[in-house]
């Protein structure tokens, strides 16, 4: 009997019928077991989860009466009229102009980032900060392309609470300002500074116009939202506001000791 | 004689290939996936230059809707819970008619949450109208939306999925849709796999096309995995400190030598490279803290909507500004497992059935649709072999099942590879006539 033929004819059947990017014999489908490696607390002793948390919700937060109230307000106002506002400025102005005015707004915001790092000591990051605000103002017709961007100069922010904060001046408590939201007392004295710091400096003449203009105020305001990508409610939690009061602390504390 | 126990043989092996159960796998040299390592691909997801070419925001024809399911909530619920008073989706609409995909969301996840944005902006290009839903376990749903909001039993979940699925089907009834499609990731996946079995004897959508991503097998194989990977062991840890202190460290020192601090998913493989770089157990322990703080958010909005006063005492007051502080402290003490001891199997032992935990686990976890699956050869599912959501046999179970229906990946952890080019084509060619 011509057994090897039947044997070639099997072979080559079942060949046919199993493709080589078709799987038949691996264990478990090559299941590869990915927690194995690491090695788990016993249930008795389970303690890091829950005292790493309770260390995350110690923030000093004597108003929270308060802070809670304004957090729902804002949340509440950013719903209504702020991301309307926003929707509507998309709405009727052509994307290049927006950029425009976000690079306009943002080059602005470069003033006080000077400031700043000249204050913490960081010379080459204020040299760094100072060549971007010149390249744009010069180059980018009063900053309305991000040419520095594009150079390679990433953008960067120092406030003067930062400052504050490298000094070694604490947070104070947390505050959730009226609009702007998350902030503390020591952050708060610093936006106040950098306001008018901002007006002293007046590049090209900006203090002057808006002055005049205070429907520009308005514009820096939409702009400010347009370009903020926190929406309230994105947390997608009943306990939103502490994680956001966490958030925001660490946040501030990275930025001050980079 | 012989020759017949010769072609008895030849016969038994002929059935054997043609039964032995085959899937695709990819193979790993070819796939090319970069990240090889379960935790950080689950974080950092695919580098950017590896990832689809997406439809632009601007493009996007959508709008965010809501439904008003639970009129009596708006006076029960606290003040506080204003924002989840109705139940919120969002639809993309194509100008000419196309087929829909409903998207439901991971656990605890949001209708508009990153998987759910990216996968519509996937489809919204491939020219479908978009719906995006909630997690029945997403604390907007189980209070705008679910009638017992104590979510896990999957039979009822995906019955109130398909309801609202209804619902919305029903307010836009003029959009041209040509055909109905669905898909889900993770928890969603698992919702899909039975939303299918219900509208097959339903015969509401007659869906065309349901694919399964990465979705749990044995539901409480799964949500015990996340529980542990809270309560991985940290090696590196001192004595005292406590973890979050311990990755802004790592984080501080790594941005102070880079000189600035910017934070977005693309920094991650590059501080994966740095010497700060977090350990295996690290990033386990911060997936898995991701997923307790769902558990955290669960625990608490089920007991306030039920009034059971484990967590907050019956009777309390709560108002916009009322302190959540201390509830959130006792919420975080209980996780999944101790959810489902604590909360889903009494309500499930009340309502519906006066079985064991292994009843429910079996009835709520993907065998107890094994024969929908099975028979249904429009479904498939999509997973890989490094998913820690997965135990022992489960892929065994879904190469069982699904056949050449189930699409394997040698790497991407938990849905890392889900924003893989190789990825989004296989997506995108399974809903492709």
């Amino acid at each position: 009997m011509t057994k090897p033929v039947l044997i070639a004819f099997i072979l080559s059947v079942s060949a046919s019928l199993s493709p080589p990017l078709w799987a038949e014999t691996l264990e478990d489908a090559g299941f590869k077991t990915p927690l194995k490696q690491l090695e788990f607390t016993p249930a008795l002793e389970q303690y890091q989860f829950e005292r790493s948390n309770f260390a995350a919700l110690q923030v000093h937060d004597p108003l929270e009466l308060v802070n809670r109230h304004l957090y729902h307000f804002n949340y509440k106002f950013d719903q209504y009229v702020f991301l309307p506002s926003v929707r509507a400025y998309r709405y009727v102005t052509p994307k290049p102009v927006r950029t425009g005015v976000s690079n306009f707004f943002s080059n602005l915001g470069q003033v006080p980032t000077s400031a700043n790092s000249l204050l913490q000591g960081k010379f080459k990051r204020a040299m760094h900060s100072t060549a971007r605000l010149l390249f744009n103002t010069i180059l980018g017709v009063g900053g309305l392309w991000d040419p520095a961007s594009k150079m390679g100069l990433v953008k960067v922010k120092e406030d003067f609470g930062q400052t504050l904060g490298v000094y070694g001046l604490p947070e104070g408590p947390y505050l959730v300002l009226p609009f702007l939201g998350p902030s503390n007392l020591r952050d708060t004295t610093g936006l106040v500074t950098d306001f008018f710091g901002e007006r002293e400096v007046n590049l090209i003449n900006y203090a002057e116009i808006s002055r005049r203009n205070p429907e520009l105020y308005g514009l820096q305001i939409i702009d400010m939202r347009y370009t903020t990508e926190l929406r309230y409610g994105q947390l997608n939690s009943p306990f939103e506001y502490e994680k956001i009061r966490y958030i925001y602390t660490k946040a501030r504390q990275l930025q001050i000791n980079e | 004689m012989h020759v017949l126990a010769i072609l008895f043989c030849a016969l038994a092996a002929l059935l054997s290939a043609t039964t032995a159960v085959s899937f695709q796998l990819i193979d790993e040299e070819n796939y090319g996936f970069p990240t090889h390592n379960p935790f950080q691909a689950t974080i950092a997801g695919s580098p950017v230059e590896l990832q689809p070419q997406l439809i632009g925001s601007e493009q996007i024809k959508q709008k965010d809707y809501q439904l008003r399911l639970r009129p009596e909530r708006e006076q029960s619920l606290p003040s506080n819970f204003w924002p989840v008073k109705t139940l919120h989706y969002r639809l993309a609409k194509q100008k000419k008619p196309a087929p829909l995909i409903f998207i439901i969301a991971g656990t605890g996840a949001r209708y508009d949450s990153d998987k759910a944005e990216y996968l519509k902006k996937l489809f919204y290009g491939a020219g479908m109208h978009v719906v995006q839903i909630s997690s029945p376990t997403s604390y907007d749903f189980m209070a705008a939306a679910s009638h017992y909001a104590t979510p896990g039993y999957s039979p009822l979940d995906a019955q109130e999925l398909y309801y609202v699925m209804q619902t919305i089907a029903h307010k836009h009834k003029n959009l041209p849709v040509t055909d109905w499609f669905l898909t889900g990731y993770s928890l969603g996946g698992l919702h899909a796999a039975f939303i299918s079995e219900i509208d097959q004897q339903q015969q509401f959508f007659n869906f065309k096309r349901t694919l399964l991503l990465n979705p749990p097998v044995n539901l409480y194989t799964s949500v015990s995995n996340l529980d542990q990977m809270a309560n991985v062991v940290l090696p590196e840890l001192y004595e005292g400190h406590d973890f979050y202190q311990d990755v802004f460290d790592k984080l501080a020192r790594y941005f102070e030598r880079r000189g600035h601090f910017n934070f977005d998913q693309a920094i991650l493989a590059d501080f994966q490279n740095s010497p700060e770089r977090f350990t295996d157990a690290e990033m386990a322990m911060l997936i898995g803290t991701m997923f307790r703080f769902t558990a955290t958010d669960i625990n608490f909005t089920t007991d306030l909507i039920n009034r059971r006063g484990l967590i907050i005492p019956t009777g309390t007051r709560i108002t916009d500004g009322t302190s959540l502080t201390p509830y959130f402290e006792i919420a975080l003490l209980c996780d999944f497992s101790c959810y489902i001891q604590e909360q889903l199997l009494p309500f499930w032992q009340n309502v519906f059935q006066a079985g064991a935990l292994e009843d429910l686990i079996q009835q709520t976890s993907l065998y107890a649709v094994s024969e929908h699956l099975r028979t249904n050869k429009n479904i498939s599912v999509m997973h890989n072999q490094d998913d820690f959501i997965l135990g022992a046999g489960d892929l065994t179970f879904l190469e069982q099942v699904f056949q050449d229906r189930l699409i394997l990946y040698p790497y991407g952890g938990h849905l890392g590879n889900l924003d893989y080019v190789k990825n989004a084509d296989d997506i995108l060619e399974f809903f492709h006539d």
